[in-house]
């Protein structure tokens, strides 16, 4: 029994990783914790660096990653964004650094409840996002996040987003990969141009003049992002499931959507209690599907349009807040309209707003599933956002 | 031309004058050429709107082939070699542009300069020289009187007049500039490209652009060096500019490659930074190093002791630190043309008005 | 420690070979080019270079994809030389500790100025002191300012110097205000540190052979290297060296070294000159040409500053001097 942090730690382990770079802040230093003992008991062995901030464990493990080693990092909350300067080179110098963020709410006030704002601050920079649903799945998806990060057809850092406290902190039972299965699906980190004498001496990230290459030295990243989406995620699942032989889709998955009106959208733990309520609405005849983001960038466009096709109304459970954004939304909601405004056919869309780190009730959700419901079979949205338990109006 | 605040203050006044007479107006310096470094070359634009047009047109303020109407050269070295991002001097002048230089040569011997390093297309404009210094302390003053002649007018000596005042110049300052305006005399050019030197080398490199085919392809090492050392090596900024790879050319991750060890950067040749160079007398020389070693640039080979000229920038270091005193330092002028160049500002004349 | 190794004795045994090479925007005379020719030349070729945002960032940027760097080199941003260091000696340790590279001695210099250094890369800096990498030099190039930038104060700006946060006007005579910190004695306080010094780009021998001893420490060293900078002191350029020389000379530069917690002057000066002689030679002091009170505090300063360095050279102790700011002297 394991949970998310100490099951991520030991995907570290399997991944031979080479330096790691620590700084506390709760709810994501369990996973720091664990790699110290094991490190500590001769279970594996890392450079394991305790930095005085978030800013110097990012920095830290770029430099490694440079060198040619294998990194480690992660962050949540505030100390994410103290660490922002550092994660944003990291992705636009093109180092496969490999990061878990413990989703926490953003300061101010402090607060350990659970909030996406603080990984999704990054997602216009080129990492590589995708939220675990539980601790078994983080183990995976950071094992997986070595293999996208370090091809050389991406060279993106990677994120595991894990919701604070559900991830983080709740146990539960986890197999962990075996030693040859690593083996067989991950290759050693080589890099083709490490910063090592003992190589042709290369010279990274030089000052540039924008009138001379500045715009292609993004589309280089745009091009990378797009091989990930099209090519590399999906043959890294592909050769998971022939590995460990689990069923694994690499996008999105997807319950009682095949024939569903309404679905209910999301990302993360919570996704199993949207998983619970729509299985209750189900019984009760309605018909109400579920489905959940793994990635988030790059985002899975042309799965949530197809696996929306015919569906009447969606609702998006978020996490997040986007104070000010169209239709006063969030983040997911935003990304979610946006990706199906080109669709044949466009459901009516539905945000749920869950930010402020309080944990979420089963009654809340279902409140937020019967709106969906309702407003779709009106076929009228009259409120196309609300902030859910909220004591007060939501006006 | 090294310093900025001349520019900038020449600038300021045409652009000011500019607006009051009527026009839309705005001065910058070139982007590319901030952060300032001591006597490396920089450009400062101001662009005054057509009268019936409101807005500045984006076109016409476009750092790399920006045209000008009139061009003012404070430091005359810069007549014989290009600039670090404009390759030829003259490059972007209109057909009838002003050329005004501060100088002590008399225009004849400018446009013999600039037929021989600055131009390689029809130039039919005037060009007006000033010893600015005779003026005033302040070479802007004596610049702003002999651009005033040269491009009115456009702007005129009045409006100009009217504007040194309002920006708080005293009746000395404006009579330095009034009096370089009477002294002023321009003198009308006519120019053939074919007749320019710089015109001949450009066509004799025939235009072999191979591009790469648009096919998306791993990235391969080997073209990627043959082009950007291509483009570092090309003679020209037009033709380094064009010669650059396409984004799915260059290499991933930021990554270039360095020089070998006993290798200079390529890419980057300073000789553009000289006024004044440096010159080993062997005689007296005694191999003690010393200049080698001092070098901040390391463009002094050290065996046996030569200068590379591709990348001195005439800072003075060596010819200071020289013990048996074997170099010396004539102005760039003198040594390739031999022409005796008297007006120039001198580096602490430059700092002490620009810095503080 | 690599190939390059030994210390000289005279300028003709510095290394003729440059990893710093010709063809970068530096101004004319630029003394952190100079010094980073020189330090490089003496760190040899089996280094790693980090060069955090600055002068020596910028200014060496690529033109048509090419640098002048002949060792690997990577940027790092203002605050980040610190763990940038640590970063790359860990990355080697651990590869070679597990077998993935074969086992032998790289060089890590970080080559950063006082902004990067001294303000918003301090936290880090001191964090990677503490730690226990070799072969890892932090080399500080102070010219004094934020000179990228167009020449502003920092925490190791002197007193007195004008820069554009800190211009001299009716109101505000002094320019600068705040006294100098001293960031070698800062790193020579960290625990158990290995090797501290200071060096100045006009005594090449001297920094040859601090480089080399730092970088033949089995722990992070620090050295603080004073480079004259010609636009942000305002002097012509073919002075730089000698610049350097009169901070020395006036005593306004101390050039020392702590190995193992013993502290040594390298230069004592048998007559000190005025520090007028360096101070007025600049612009970046001139408006206090005429203010005897400020240059009078100055010297005080260098003063008594002086009769703690020749005490700590007699003793081989680390002290501290006091100064009073300016507004309470």
């Amino acid at each position: 029994m394991w949970t998310g942090t100490r099951a991520i730690a030991e995907a570290v382990k399997l991944a031979d990783v080479d330096v790691i770079a620590a700084y506390p802040i709760r709810p994501y230093t369990g996973v720091m914790n664990a790699l110290a003992t094991m490190i500590a008991k001769g279970e594996f062995s890392a450079e394991y660096l305790v930095c005085d901030s978030e800013h110097s464990q990012f920095e830290v493990v770029k430099h490694a990653s440079a060198v040619g080693a294998r990194t480690f990092v992660g962050s949540s909350g505030t100390g994410l964004v103290y660490g922002a300067e550092a994660a944003v080179v990291i992705a636009l110098g093109q180092l496969p650094v490999v990061g878990i963020v413990g989703c926490r709410a953003l300061d101010d006030p402090g607060n350990f409840g659970m909030e996406w704002n603080d990984a999704l601050l990054f997602r216009d920079v080129g990492w590589i996002m995708s939220w675990a649903k539980d601790p078994q799945e983080a183990l995976e998806m950071t094992l997986v996040a070595y293999r996208i990060a370090e091809d050389e057809r991406v060279l993106l850092p990677n994120f595991v987003a894990v919701d604070g406290a559900t991830i983080t902190h709740v146990a539960s039972p986890v197999t962990p990969s075996t030693k040859s299965q690593v083996e067989e699906f991950l290759p050693p980190y080589r890099p083709a141009h490490p910063l090592d004498p003992a190589h042709e001496a290369v010279s990274k990230a030089m000052h540039i003049s924008p009138s001379l290459i500045g715009p292609e030295q993004r589309k280089a990243l745009d091009a990378a992002m797009k091989r990930a989406k099209a090519k590399v995620i999906p043959e890294a699942w592909k050769s998971w499931v022939d590995v460990t032989g689990k069923e694994t889709p690499a996008f999105v998955e997807t319950k009682h959507a095949e024939d569903a009106d309404y679905v209910m959208l999301t990302m993360g733990a919570y996704s199993k209690n949207v998983d619970y309520v729509v299985g209750k609405m189900r019984d009760r005849g309605v018909k109400i599907g579920s489905m959940r983001l793994r990635y988030f960038r790059p985002f899975p466009t042309e799965e949530v349009r197809e696996a929306l096709d015919g569906v009447k109304g969606v609702g998006i459970v978020d996490f997040s807040f986007s104070l000010g954004s169209p239709q006063n939304g969030s983040i997911l909601y935003n990304e979610v309209k946006a990706a199906l405004y080109d669709a044949d056919e466009r459901p009516q869309v539905m945000g749920f707003i869950f930010a402020g780190g309080r944990e979420m009730k089963i009654a809340d959700l279902s409140k937020a599933a019967e709106l969906l419901v309702d407003s779709t079979r009106k076929g009228r949205v009259d409120h196309p956002v609300r902030w859910m338990m909220v004591r007060g109006e939501d006006a | 031309m090294i310093n900025t605040a001349h520019a900038s203050q020449i600038a300021l006044t045409l652009s000011q004058a500019g607006v009051s007479a009527g026009r839309e107006a705005a001065y910058y310096m070139r982007y590319d050429d901030s952060p300032e470094r001591v006597q490396l070359p920089f450009i400062t634009y101001a662009v005054l709107g057509k009268p019936d047009i409101k807005t500045i047109l984006p076109e016409e303020v476009d750092p790399v082939g920006g045209v000008f109407d009139a061009l003012v050269v404070l430091d005359s070295s810069m007549l014989i070699k290009s600039t670090s991002q404009r390759s030829l001097l003259l490059d972007g002048a209109k057909r009838n542009a002003a050329l005004v230089v501060n100088t002590s040569l008399g225009p004849e011997v400018v446009l013999k300069l600039v037929k021989r390093y600055a131009c390689a297309q029809d130039w039919e404009g005037k060009i007006v020289t000033v010893r600015a210094k005779r003026y005033n302390q302040n070479i802007a003053l004596g610049a702003i009187g002999a651009l005033a002649k040269a491009i009115e007018p456009e702007v005129t000596l009045d409006n100009i007049i009217e504007t040194l005042y309002a920006l708080g110049n005293d009746e000395e300052k404006v009579d330095a500039v009034r009096r370089a305006y009477d002294d002023s005399d321009p003198v009308s050019v006519a120019l053939r490209a074919e007749d320019c030197e710089p015109y001949k080398l450009k066509s004799s490199l025939a235009e072999k652009k191979s591009r790469a085919p648009k096919a998306l392809k791993p990235w391969d090492r080997e073209r990627y060096v043959e082009i950007k050392n291509r483009a570092a090596e090309a003679p020209t900024y037009e033709l380094r500019y064009e010669s650059m790879p396409r984004w799915e050319e260059i290499a991933p991750g930021l990554v270039e490659f360095g020089p070998k060890v006993g290798e200079r950067n390529i890419g980057f040749k300073t000789s553009f930074a000289r006024t004044f160079r440096p010159v080993i007398d062997e005689k007296k020389c005694v191999d003690c190093k010393v200049c080698h070693v001092f070098c901040p640039d390391g463009a002094i080979d050290y065996d046996p002791i030569r200068i590379d000229y591709d990348y001195c920038k005439g800072c003075g270091i060596c010819a200071r630190v020289c013990g048996p005193r074997a170099i010396s330092m004539p102005h760039e002028l003198k040594v390739l043309e031999d022409l005796d160049e008297e007006e120039f500002l001198t580096i602490r004349e430059a700092l002490i008005e620009y810095a503080y | 420690m690599t190939e390059n190794t030994g210390i000289i004795k005279k300028l003709t045994e510095v290394p003729p070979e440059d990893y710093y090479v010709s063809g970068h925007r530096t101004c004319a005379g630029c003394g952190a080019a100079l010094g980073y020719r020189l330090v490089l030349k003496a760190a040899g070729p089996k280094s790693v270079v980090i060069g955090p945002t600055g002068c020596m960032y910028v200014a060496n940027g690529h033109q048509f994809l090419t640098s002048p760097y002949a060792v690997p080199w990577y940027h790092t941003q203002l605050g980040a030389g610190g763990p940038a260091g640590i970063g790359t000696a860990a990355a080697f340790r651990a590869l070679m500790f597990k077998g993935k590279r074969r086992r032998e001695d790289v060089n890590v210099v970080v080559y950063g100025g006082d902004g990067a250094m001294a303000d918003i890369g301090f936290s880090g800096l001191s964090m990677a002191l503490t730690y226990e990498y070799p072969h890892l030099l932090y080399l500080l190039y102070d010219n004094e300012s934020y000179a990228n930038t167009g020449i502003q104060a920092s925490s190791s700006t002197p007193f007195g110097s004008s820069t554009t946060f800190t211009p001299p006007g009716k109101v505000k005579k002094i320019g600068n205000e705040r006294q100098k910190k001293n960031m070698a004695l800062l790193a020579a306080s960290h625990p158990g540190i290995g090797y501290v010094a200071t060096a100045c780009t006009s005594y090449p021998v001297d920094l040859v052979n601090k480089v080399r001893k730092a970088l033949s420490s089995d722990r992070p060293s620090f050295v603080q290297l004073l480079a004259p900078c010609p636009k942000g002191w305002a002097f012509p350029p073919e002075e730089t060296v000698d610049m350097g020389r009169l901070a020395v000379n006036t005593g306004m530069w101390v050039l020392w070294e702590y190995e193992e917690g013993r502290f040594s002057l390298s230069v004592k000066p048998s007559r000190r000159g005025k520090v007028t002689d360096y101070v007025l030679k600049q612009g970046r002091f001139a408006h206090l040409r005429n203010n005897e009170d400020a240059l009078g505090y100055m010297q005080q300063t260098v003063d008594e500053d002086w009769r703690h360095w020749e005490e700590m050279d007699k003793t081989g102790e680390m002290e501290i001097h006091w100064m009073p700011p300016y507004l309470k002297y």
